[in-house]
């Protein structure tokens, strides 16, 4: 494929994060936060005439729940499409449709509400029901085995103390992540409670239109991996390797160049790993660059608040708040240039990255 | 805005249940079908777009995921209900559209057979508080606009039987089809009632199988048949029945959103007089009533004057073919079907339809409906590129 010059921009951004709202419903949620992004873009509802949603029904609780869902996030008579799919990839689903020249402006949503189902429930629904289900695999377990396979090959057994400290002052920093509620798995060895995502209810929205505004898409990769775990290299995350590749050459830069780092990963492991696979840390090294690059992972990563399948689209808003300068106490000093990613089921298997840059 | 063609269509034989095969087989039979027809390799595609819903049907999370093998490109799980299929193929079509892919597999697979029954899936699709103790479902939310229909614009029920029994014969020269029965009229209004009006051979079957299409810019297309995309629209309704019933734009058998979508892609076709320019209709009718119900939408034919078009086409070869395929009566793969009426237009516009094969096709046109008629795509497809 021939490179491409993208000529999308971000107009409007949301993000909420919350656990347990009892005066609110999914529905409500979803129009709050959608309804910011568009006042955010400045431009009203009636210039939209695209909305592109991330969500599943496993997590949402009911079959085909974009019926209810979807209204809420604008896509009443209007081109709606859901992907069942993380929003860093419905993000570049939209991005598609700006640049075939189908929409002037879209929406862009993705939620999760980990108070109101089993999150541990629904990951082993993911696996095989004859070969992964009966062990009671899930994706922290995957997550729990990249973490052992990479601490036999790093350096003093890779210490995550450090690395664990700076994501947990980053997300006292951070005045979007949860402060109160939430939730968490159990840990698997040598997982901690600390390093696991927090569970919450998150709830992202964009608006992108062609036309320039303050943060342009610079560039935008995918890859994907085989869907069996045994078939997959633990610790290379091709998936991510891939798409950061493209999305780099598309932005003409190299990884050093960027001034922020917004990687989706479940645990701190898999945020270090993801930092290793887009080359800004090097093999064995990724946990160090947590702890001591203030670049990587600003808003305290999946510490902060965890639903899937928000976290992707969830990157993007902080790319861009870090971009346009608005992050708050986490922001980063003269952030240009971000790299923001997605991942996806099953345990990473699908990757989506962005580089985004101040227009 | 870049050209964009159907080169490869793949479809399994759609069954009730497939025991014999997982879903990842379904899946690589019907894309291998189809990269086969295209004369192309897995390894040629850009991107690969998968489509499954609901999830729940299948009582497994991720069956799209279990057919990658590795290949590395982008993939992504398109689920938008009854309008998958349609979906799948439209954000396809969307990539190349964009530059950013020149070839495209899309791909849905249904794998409803696992379910013990696909009606209290399909009740979790309505409000858990206000709709799901009714009983709604797909089937009585059918009936009861079939019985609007016959309220307002004079519909009986032997006009129901009337589609049943074409779609029925129809489906006996698709190879595919998973039912093929031979049913007259009154053979219809004998079989035993679901749900007033609505009678048990009115009604889809609960189908297993996939289809894929390889989708392609109009540079890379070559000395392939092609079917190419003229015109591709989508729009979503508001979510509650009763707020579609009193409202100035029509009333909730009007289907606002599937009209609203054949004007904008009849508008990309060039179509002015779909009656005339259509050869082809494929439609995405789970029910009899509910094709009927398609016509004035797809300015077929005046609403009041719809029991006439049903008449008519007995007797009118100058009339769109209506799902010579046998249309979702046929087989109803839920998350495939919208797909399914696309490819078999492309088979028509290419003339490779084989026994179905309706003569002189030069344009067609596929719809899809989901989410209590909530969602709605048309898809016009011909011969040429078209404007």
């Amino acid at each position: 494929m021939t490179l491409h010059a993208p000529r999308v921009f971000i107009e409007g951004i949301a993000l909420e994060i919350s656990w347990a709202d009892r005066h609110r419903s999914l529905s409500e949620l979803i129009f709050d936060t959608t309804r910011r992004a568009i006042d955010d873009a400045g431009h009203g509802l009636a210039g939209i005439d695209s909305v592109v949603l991330a969500a599943h029904d496993l997590v949402d609780g009911r079959s085909l729940s974009s019926m209810v869902t979807g209204p809420p996030a604008g896509a009443y008579l209007r081109d709606e499409i859901r992907y069942g799919d993380d929003g860093a990839g419905a993000f570049a689903a939209a991005v598609t449709r700006i640049e075939a020249g189908e929409s002037e402006r879209s929406i862009v949503a993705a939620w999760g509400r980990a108070s109101e189902h089993n999150v541990d429930a629904v990951s082993r629904v993911l696996f095989d029901p004859f070969f992964g289900r009966p062990f009671g695999l899930e994706e922290l377990h995957v997550s729990a085995m990249r973490a052992q396979a990479w601490k036999r090959g790093a350096a003093n057994g890779g210490d995550p103390v450090p690395a664990s400290a700076a994501r947990l002052a980053a997300v006292a920093r951070n005045p979007r992540a949860l402060r109160f509620g939430g939730s968490r798995s159990n840990a698997s060895y040598p997982l901690a409670p600390e390093h696991l995502p927090l569970w919450a209810d998150v709830v992202a929205a964009v608006v992108i239109s062609g036309k320039p505004n303050g943060v342009r898409l610079a560039g935008l990769g995918q890859g994907s991996e085989p869907y069996w775990i045994g078939d997959r290299h633990l610790l290379e995350l091709g998936a991510l390797r891939r798409a950061a590749k493209l999305a780099l050459a598309e932005a003409g830069c190299r990884v050093e160049d960027i001034d922020v780092f917004e990687l989706d990963g479940m645990t701190l492991y898999d945020e270090g790993l993801s930092m290793e696979a887009i080359g800004i840390a090097k093999t064995g090294e990724g946990l160090r660059a947590l702890a001591q690059d203030a670049r990587c992972n600003p808003s305290g990563g999946s510490a902060a608040g965890y639903c899937a399948p928000a976290m992707g689209l969830t990157r993007i808003v902080e790319a861009v708040l870090q971009l346009r300068g608005d992050a708050g106490a986490n922001q980063v000093p003269r952030a240009r240039r971000a790299l923001a990613s997605g991942s996806s089921l099953v345990a990473a298997q699908t990757q989506t990255v962005v580089v985004l840059e101040s227009a | 805005m870049t050209q964009v063609a159907i080169i490869g269509v793949g479809q399994t034989d759609y069954r009730r249940s497939h025991p014999d095969k997982s879903s990842r087989d379904l899946i690589w039979e019907a894309s291998k079908l189809a990269l086969e027809d295209a004369r192309m390799d897995i390894g040629d595609m850009d991107v690969i777009l998968a489509g499954v819903a609901p999830d729940a049907l299948a009582g497994e999370g991720s069956v799209e995921r279990t057919a990658m093998m590795g290949t590395g490109q982008p993939f992504l799980r398109v689920n938008t209900g009854g309008v998958t299929g349609s979906s799948t193929a439209f954000a396809g079509i969307t990539w190349i559209r964009s530059g950013r892919a020149k070839r495209a597999l899309v791909v849905c697979v249904e794998r409803m057979g696992q379910a013990s029954t696909s009606q209290s899936v399909f009740n979790t699709i309505f409000d858990p508080v206000y709709e799901k103790d009714f009983p709604l479902t797909t089937i009585t939310m059918a009936a009861l606009r079939a019985s609007m229909l016959m309220r307002l614009y004079g519909y009986t029920d032997r006009h129901w039987a009337e589609i049943a029994a074409r779609s029925f014969r129809n489906a006996r020269r698709n190879p595919h089809a998973h039912l093929k029965l031979d049913l007259t009229p009154e053979d219809v209004l004998a079989s035993p009632l679901l749900s007033w009006p609505i009678h048990r051979a009115e009604a889809c079957p609960m189908s297993e199988g996939a289809c894929a299409m390889v989708l392609s810019a109009a540079d890379l297309v070559g000395d392939r048949t092609a079917a190419w995309v003229q015109g591709a629209a989508s729009t979503s309704d508001s979510y509650a029945m009763g707020d579609r019933i009193h409202r100035p734009e029509g009333a909730l058998v009007d289907l606002l959103s599937l009209r609203l979508s054949a004007q904008k892609a009849y508008g990309q076709a060039g179509i002015t007089n779909p009656v005339k320019e259509l050869r082809v209709v494929e439609l995405y009718s789970a029910f009899s009533s509910a094709e009927a119900m398609a016509y004035p939408a797809l300015g077929l034919c005046r609403a009041e004057d719809g029991p006439r078009f049903v008449e008519a086409q007995f007797t009118d070869a100058s009339l769109p073919a209506i799902n010579p395929s046998g249309g979702p009566q046929g087989a109803n793969p839920v998350s495939a079907t919208a797909m399914v009426r696309i490819a078999e237009c492309a088979l028509q516009v290419r003339g490779v339809a084989g026994e179905h094969q309706v003569a002189d096709v030069e344009r067609a046109v596929a719809t899809g409906q989901g989410g209590a008629t909530q969602f709605s795509t048309v898809c016009v497809l011909g011969s040429s590129p078209g404007p």
